[in-house]
This record gives structure tokens, C-alpha cells and sequence, in this order.
């Protein structure tokens, strides 16, 4: 495939090449919308793949597969994405390389099967206690691509399960996509986590809190050492922005076209999109605000306010800039809004 | 150069076939295109929606508000779409065309065809494509399946439909 320059591929098309490429050997899943052709596309791969009786088998299936030194995945979305984190929370225990592909869809509940921002925080911290993941999210198919290899990798690599966060719209276009500029990725081989022909006594329950307590503080810290090599953000114009506009996944693409835009019309404003939800690039937006210039935030996104929670949490309390949202709950939003919104804020 | 069409009709109408040639036309034209499907959980009788950006710039939102080109091909599409009725340049709506549709007794299994005929001269007319590369298009998709002849005869004469 990589040998054609462009391709119309959909997103869905574009994770089956983006795992093959990454050397997974199987996949589990149950089929739910926007996902569904993740699995019967990765089904005609001819890999191994298993379409198991729920979500809670299919991502317990992939904790086995790992365990056994396969790299493995499964894509869900909604209620199919909830019943997932009872074998991520085992993942983060754990430390196993698992890779989801969530297709957000609107919610709560069944909701539309279409398109939303609003599993973010599910995504980011759906597990019970406090694990360690990671979370990426792609604007757009070039994006899904590398940001799904990097999941593989990086899941191997770190030893922390990883979420590719995006959405029905982005899974669902056609599009052409450009395969030529990842051909020189290279893939992190995966290794077996439990030597062969040895009996591995390999807890994730702890007779102790303080033997607990030791296992999550060096979860963590190890988390925080590795956050500078993987966070990751877009900036563009913030250099002298007065309003710097926040915005993740397609949300963020398109609100790089209205920072294009307002632009030309003189208002200072500028764009930070994360790349990675979680980690979440903080010392960088940090430097961005703390540049006294910045007086207001805005917020826009395709949720109440998901991804306004972690930028509110993650920002340094000593950053005053005021803060606005933009808030379309299960809606995608056109450049124009964006334009619209900002020329009616007041600063 | 942009254009937007947005497609709509009944689950079932064969919105997506005809939007899938479309955008595969300008694809093998080596033109920017996203197609973006929209509908619920149906399978038969929703409403089923097709956004359509073609140009020769990189596309980054698939959705838009305000098409070039709004097909209605069915009365509960026409209320699914309201909102966009006023912010479209060129409707085409199957209630101008029922009389022309019996008239010509083309069976209703191929309306669609006969609106993507209809759709391709107005995008030849714009100098987006020539009529045989969506017909090549199509016949790569529909030749080898049952009704090959009752397509191709509704391509042509929504292809000579003088609007």
C-alpha cells in the first residue's frame, strides 16, 4: 500500500493499514458504530481475529495477547468504549501494551452513532484507582495514521496501554491520504512479558496497601519521566495572540482554519491543540499563557466541557487569563462559528 | 476551487452509491475530495445524508452548512434538511421532477442514477468533470450488478435533462 503515493482511503482503512503496519498479529472486538469496519476490515487482513461475545471479553483477550509477546488491539466506542475499561484498568495495573481505538459517538448511553467529543475524560481516566495511560488524538487522516503507529509503539515501548481518541466523522470520511511520509517509521518490537517455560507469579492484587502504594507511586513517577519524550502539541500564531483558542481532534483542525482566518482580519489570536490528551503537553500551555499577553482562553469543543476540565486542571494556578467556551455537545463545528465567537468576545 | 454538494433521501434510495461515485470520480481525476456518510441506526426508511467536498485544496472539516448543490430525493429528507434549503445555492427537489420521472417511466429503484446524471451535467457545467468520467465511474461500480441497463438508460436522460 505504501507504494502509491495517494490513496482515498476512510478512516477506518486507514487504522487496519496503520496497526498491519505495526506489526500487530490479532485483533479483538465487538462490533459497535463508528467502529464496526475497523474489525471486519482488519477481518479480510486474513490476521487472527476474534469477535468476541462483549467488549469485556474483547479487551481481555488483548490483555492475554500481550501477556504473551503479541502486539493486539480493539476498537470500540460509547457504551462498547465503558464495558472496556474493566480490561484497561487490568492494563494499567499491569503495565500491559494494549492499543484501543475509540470512535467517539454522541452520548449518553446509546446516544447517535455518528459523532461527539464527549469521551474524553472516559478515555483519559475511566479506570478505577489511578492508572497510567496513554491518550492520543488525531485531527485528521494523515494524523489517525501516525498517531495509531506511535500508539503500538509507544505502548510497547513504555509499557502503558494507549488510546487512539477519535471520532465517527474522522472514521467514517473518504478521503485521499498520503501514505509516502511515514515510510521510514520504525516499529518497537514486542517482547514477551512472561518468559517461556517459567511460572510467573504476576499479581495485579495486593494483600497490602503499602505494597500497593509502592506499585502506583512508581507507576507514576515512571509516567512523568517518560511525559517529556511523548507529549505532544500543534501552536500556530501565539507569538503576540491575545486569545489563545484550545481545541483537540477534528474540533482542532478546524479551528486552525478560523485562526487563519481571524487572522486576516487582524485579531490577535492564536491556536494550541494537543496532540496527546494525556499526557497532557502542560508545561508547554503553561509557557504559552504565562506569557502576559494572553488574556482569554476559549474553549471549543464537541462536548459540555470535557476538554476545558483538563486544561483547567493542568494549567499552572498563577496564570490569571479569563476563560470562555465554545460548546457544541454531540455537534461537529464549522470554521465559521469558531470566526463568529471570537469576533463577539470581549477582551 | 470548492464545491460542496450535499446529497439526501430514504435509507434504501441508493444516496451513498451515487455519493461514492462521485467522489470516486474526482479521486481518479486526481482532484481533493471528502465524502462523509450521515445517517442513524436504520437500515431502510431513515433519512440518509451524503456531505461531499471536491476541490483542489486539502480539506479539513467534511460537514458544511451551506452546499453549492442540495439533492432532495424524498419528503422526509426534505424536513431533515431544512435548515440547509436556505443557505443552498442550486436545489434540486424530486417534487419538481415527478411528472418527468413518470413521463419517461423510469422505475423508482433508479432515481438515484437519474439524479447523478442530472448532478453530472451541472458539475460539467462548473468544469468539475467530464460527463464520462463519473460514467466511468459508475459502470465500474454497477455494471457487473442486475439492472445495468435501467441505470444506464436513467444516467442518460438525467444526463440530457434540459434544466
Amino acid at each position: 500500500m505504501q507504494n502509491n503515493k495517494k490513496q482515498f482511503l476512510t478512516g477506518h482503512e486507514v487504522v487496519v493499514q496503520a496497526a498491519l503496519d505495526a506489526g500487530a498479529e490479532s485483533m479483538f472486538g465487538y462490533p459497535i458504530t463508528p467502529t464496526c469496519e475497523i474489525l471486519s476490515g482488519w477481518f479480510e487482513s486474513g490476521k487472527k481475529c476474534l469477535q468476541t461475545e462483549d467488549e469485556i471479553a474483547a479487551g481481555f483477550g488483548v490483555c492475554g495477547a500481550v501477556l504473551a509477546g503479541e502486539k493486539s488491539f480493539t476498537a470500540s466506542s460509547g457504551p462498547g468504549h465503558i464495558l472496556l475499561q474493566d480490561s484497561f484498568s487490568m492494563a494499567e495495573a499491569m503495565r500491559l501494551p494494549v492499543v484501543l481505538i475509540v470512535g467517539q459517538r454522541g452520548g449518553p448511553s446509546s446516544g447517535t452513532v455518528i459523532y461527539s467529543q464527549q469521551e474524553v475524560i472516559l478515555a483519559c481516566f475511566g479506570g478505577n484507582g489511578e492508572g497510567m495511560r496513554l491518550v492520543y488524538s488525531p485531527s485528521n487522516l494523515s494524523e489517525l495514521y501516525l498517531l495509531t503507529r506511535r500508539a503500538f509503539n509507544e505502548a510497547w515501548k513504555y509499557r502503558y496501554p494507549a488510546i487512539v481518541l477519535t471520532d465517527g466523522y474522522t472514521l467514517k470520511i473518504r478521503q485521499n491520504v498520503d501514505f509516502d511520509q511515514f515510510k521510514k517509521i520504525e516499529n518497537i518490537p514486542p517482547i514477551s512479558l512472561i518468559p517461556e517455560n517459567k511460572i510467573v507469579h504476576w499479581p495485579n492484587i495486593y494483600t497490602a496497601e503499602e505494597e500497593l502504594n509502592i506499585v502506583l507511586e512508581n507507576t507514576k513517577n515512571d509516567f512523568e519521566n517518560i511525559a517529556k519524550e511523548i507529549v505532544s502539541f500543534e501552536s500556530k500564531e501565539i507569538e503576540d495572540a491575545e486569545i489563545l483558542l484550545i481545541a483537540h481532534g477534528i474540533v482542532g483542525a478546524v479551528t486552525k482554519i478560523a485562526v487563519e482566518e481571524l487572522r486576516k482580519q487582524n485579531i490577535k489570536v492564536g491556536l494550541f491543540r494537543p496532540i496527546t490528551l494525556r499526557p497532557f503537553p502542560k508545561q508547554e500551555l503553561d509557557k504559552i499563557c504565562g506569557w502576559k499577553k494572553i488574556k482569554k482562553i476559549v474553549v471549543v469543543e464537541s462536548s459540555f466541557g470535557q476538554l476545558a476540565r483538563i486544561v483547567r486542571d493542568q494549567l499552572a494556578p498563577e496564570i490569571d487569563a479569563s476563560f470562555d467556551y465554545l460548546q457544541k455537545p454531540g455537534l461537529g463545528i464549522e470554521p465559521e462559528e469558531v470566526i463568529e465567537f471570537v469576533k463577539n468576545i470581549k477582551i | 476551487m470548492q464545491i460542496k454538494i450535499l446529497l439526501s433521501g430514504d435509507g434504501g434510495q441508493g444516496i451513498q452509491t451515487i455519493a461514492e461515485v462521485i467522489s470516486r470520480a474526482a479521486f481518479e481525476k486526481g482532484l481533493t475530495v471528502s465524502f462523509i456518510p450521515n445517517y442513524g441506526l436504520e437500515q431502510r426508511g431513515g433519512v440518509s445524508l451524503a456531505f461531499i467536498k471536491i476541490g483542489d485544496q486539502e480539506i479539513v472539516y467534511p460537514k458544511f452548512s451551506n452546499p453549492d448543490i442540495l439533492l432532495i430525493m424524498s419528503d422526509q429528507s426534505r424536513q431533515r434538511v431544512l435548515e440547509y434549503i436556505s443557505k443552498s445555492k442550486k436545489i434540486i427537489d424530486i417534487k419538481d421532477y415527478n411528472f418527468y420521472l413518470q413521463e419517461k417511466k423510469i422505475n423508482s429503484k433508479n432515481y438515484n442514477i437519474f439524479f447523478l446524471g442530472f448532478l453530472t451535467k451541472m458539475l460539467e457545467k462548473e468544469k468539475i468533470y467530464l460527463a464520462e468520467e463519473i460514467f466511468l465511474a459508475l459502470e465500474k461500480k454497477l455494471s457487473s450488478k442486475p439492472n445495468w441497463e435501467e441505470n444506464k438508460k436513467a444516467f442518460a436522460l438525467g444526463l440530457s435533462f434540459n434544466f
